[in-house]
């Protein structure tokens, strides 16, 4: 009953504006000082274990920095050629290609609504010069985007990793086969339509602008098998190299050797003025000037404002978990989830309901902290592999993302092709039908999540 | 910086620069060294956490200064202007309970480290405590002490020389990110009670750049159709 009070109170604190932080911080303190002994000073101590006392959190800034170099300029532009190069000769070829771009961007990203933001600025007025309705370029998008948190690497499944002592590079294997899905299943959606609508195709450049394309959006691109072979290591030659945290930093280092010397699209070299891009051979004072130019340094102070705010919530949220799992309230759900008969279906119906709703309002990686403690325990006792959960919640997330009313890609969405939020929600609609039988999909048959983390690192310890 | 930042918004974005930037050179210089030296900086992963815990929380007050904090703006951006403002106080007032609680909790948990007492009162400080045993002995696990602080042996170890850094050092970000963040608050409730800004929290994290994208395909769009009106 209490306990109800508490989530009352997070909730109504979050809808008159409270920073989410804040919300959860405040509730779960004053709940600690009525219901319970503990003292103030180790509330502030929970709040500083989020940096101490959880290694996996601090891959978060790093993979956070690699993709703001990653999204600075043209990286996204590139991309978007590559992708028309390969697949915009099909029907609805320019769609398809949006898509697919969104998937590649993704895997640099971790980010849906900037995904959105970078793809969608340029993809949305292509697709309109090139007839398509504002509305289907838009439903498009909007829903590609939410393909930022699934494919790896992804911020939100770090912090599910980091919640529930899972393996980060599980969970980064688990989110390939169900992205590449995800993506499939919408390229394929838009190719039927496009048969039946009759919508326009591109015309095939040939191999050598695919080639020449994939060589320069390929810099970028590197950045993912940087991570993966990092943290796998290459199957039958090398074992892990890296852990995910330093995968994470050596990814920023790359990308900023990348972003600042090869593209340079910011950093000394960059063009600026009227005057195009200036060869490292000419300026070679360059190799040291990028490290503290205003490019680096805005960027610097980009990814670390978005590190603050995301961990901000962890941290908080990690007080709320620190509450409940002190009133044993997990253990209480798990208890009378079980003595009521629920069966693992109808379990994860309700952490499909629980979360469709929550991501509605919610920052994602927020509401895993939350939300993921709750359920784990009834999960494992029901037998549900802990990776299989935790790309259920990820894709319930993306759907959260593109469900009205409020769902934060919608409005992302709405802002950038300049739409109202109503006429956004019914463009979507189709595609969210789409991603609703993937959920369905990825919800009851755990294969797909688990098979390829099993083959790469070998079947898992469940520790009840 | 640009132009139109006080000196002291240049010195918090420069410190979250400078300590984000520090712990990514660190962690890399540390799998080279593994790598390229076959050696390990001991210190590297610990000095790396506290690096990470001192730029989100010194920077959690400059967010609250610049309106990056996430919230959810569904409610507040369909209620009336006086509706809105009136949530967005109460919304300020519990951020300055939770900080106000949070700062003597942080006091109370670094007090000891530093010899010094905590504080009485389970909600509201009531004084300092009589009794406390000071663990200014306590150092971390293993990030080297740098010779220059060794004055700090004098005062908190009875002279007995530090090997690792005292917890006493990075815990202090604790109370002083505290009351930074306090006083922070404190400004954005006066800002909003003289309507300088109308909201705490910004609904996504990039915001800024949706209305600049925005513009730009609202413009191409408008091209578009003046040529295809030719």
């Amino acid at each position: 009953m209490t306990v109800a009070l508490l989530f009352a109170m997070i909730v109504t604190l979050m809808m008159i504006g409270v920073p989410i932080a804040v919300a959860l911080g405040l509730s779960s303190t004053l709940f600690l000082l009525f219901f319970s002994d503990a003292s103030l000073a180790s509330v502030a101590q929970t709040l500083f274990s989020a940096f101490e006392g959880h290694f996996t959190l601090l891959a978060i800034p790093f993979f956070i920095l690699a993709s703001s170099f990653m999204s600075t300029g043209g990286v996204a532009k590139r991309i978007i050629r590559f992708s028309v190069a390969c697949v915009g000769h099909f029907p609805g070829g320019l769609a398809i290609a949006g898509v697919f771009a969104c998937m590649m961007f993704a895997a640099l990203s971790g980010s849906s609504p900037a995904t959105v933001v970078a793809v969608g600025s340029i993809v949305i007025t292509a697709m309109r010069e090139e007839g398509y309705t504002k509305d289907f370029a838009a439903g498009v998008i909007c829903t590609a985007g939410t393909l930022g948190i699934l494919i790896p690497p992804s911020i939100v499944m770090v912090v599910y990793a980091a919640a529930t002592d899972v393996s980060v590079g599980r969970m980064f294997l688990a989110g390939v086969i169900p992205g590449l899905l995800a993506g499939s299943m919408l390229m394929t959606a838009i190719y039927i339509t496009a048969r039946v609508k009759k919508l326009p195709k591109g015309e095939w450049k040939g191999w050598a602008e695919i080639l020449s394309s994939g060589r320069e959006a390929g810099w970028g691109l590197f950045l993912m098998v940087i991570i993966m072979v990092g943290i796998y290591g290459i199957p039958g030659v090398t074992g892990a190299i890296f852990t995910p945290t330093e995968a994470a930093a050596v990814a920023s280092v790359y990308a900023f050797l990348i972003a600042s010397f090869v593209y340079r699209d910011m950093g000394p070299l960059a063009a600026r003025d009227g005057r195009g891009r200036i060869s490292l051979l000419r300026k070679p004072v360059a190799i040291l000037s990028a490290f503290w130019h205003e490019d680096t340094r805005r960027t610097l102070f980009d990814a670390g404002k978005l590190t603050i705010t995301l961990m901000f919530i962890i941290a908080n949220a990690l007080i709320l978990k620190h509450v409940l799992t002190e009133q044993q309230i997990p253990q209480q759900i798990a208890g009378s989830m079980l003595n009521a008969g629920f069966s693992a279906v109808v379990f994860l119906i309700v952490v499909n309901v629980i979360l469709l709703i929550g991501g509605q309002f919610m920052e994602p990686s927020g509401l895993i902290v939350i939300v993921a403690p709750l359920v784990f325990p009834v999960a494992i006792e029901l037998g549900i592999d802990p990776i299989h959960l935790g790309i259920i919640m990820v894709v319930n997330m993306e759907i959260g993302m593109i469900t009205p009313p409020v769902g934060l890609n919608l409005f992302v969405t709405s802002g950038v092709a300049g739409m109202p939020m109503m006429r956004v929600v019914r463009a979507a609609l189709p595609w969210l039908g789409i991603l609703f039988i993937f959920l369905i999909m990825v919800t009851y048959i755990p294969f797909i999540s688990t098979a390829l983390p099993n083959a790469v690192m070998g079947p898992e310890l469940i520790l009840k | 910086m640009e132009t139109g930042k006080s000196f002291f918004d240049t010195l918090e974005e420069s410190i979250i620069v400078a300590l984000l930037g520090g712990m990514t050179l660190l962690t890399f210089a540390n799998v080279v060294a593994r790598y390229g030296f076959n050696d390990n900086i001991l210190w590297a992963l610990e000095l790396t956490v506290f690096m990470f815990a001192w730029m989100v929380l010194l920077g959690v007050s400059y967010c609250v200064k610049i309106g990056a904090h996430l919230g959810v703006d569904a409610v507040t951006n369909i209620v009336p202007r006086p509706i809105k403002k009136f949530m967005a106080l109460i919304a300020v007032a519990a951020c300055i309970i939770f900080t106000f609680l949070l700062l003597k909790g942080a006091w109370d948990y670094w007090a000891n480290f530093a010899n010094l007492p905590g504080t009485d009162g389970r909600w509201f400080p009531l004084g300092f405590e009589d009794k406390y045993r000071g663990k200014g002995w306590y150092e971390v696990e293993s990030v080297v002490m740098p010779e220059v602080l060794q004055w700090m042996a004098d005062i908190f170890n009875e002279g007995e020389r530090y090997e690792k850094i005292p917890r006493l050092i990075p815990y202090a970000v604790m109370p002083l990110s505290m009351a930074l963040l306090l006083f922070r608050f404190i400004q954005a409730a006066w800002a909003l009670w003289t309507d300088k800004i109308d909201s705490l929290i910004v609904s996504h994290e990039a915001e800024d750049d949706v209305e600049e994208a925005g513009k730009l395909v609202k413009a191409a769009a408008e091209k578009f159709d003046r040529e295809m009106s030719k």
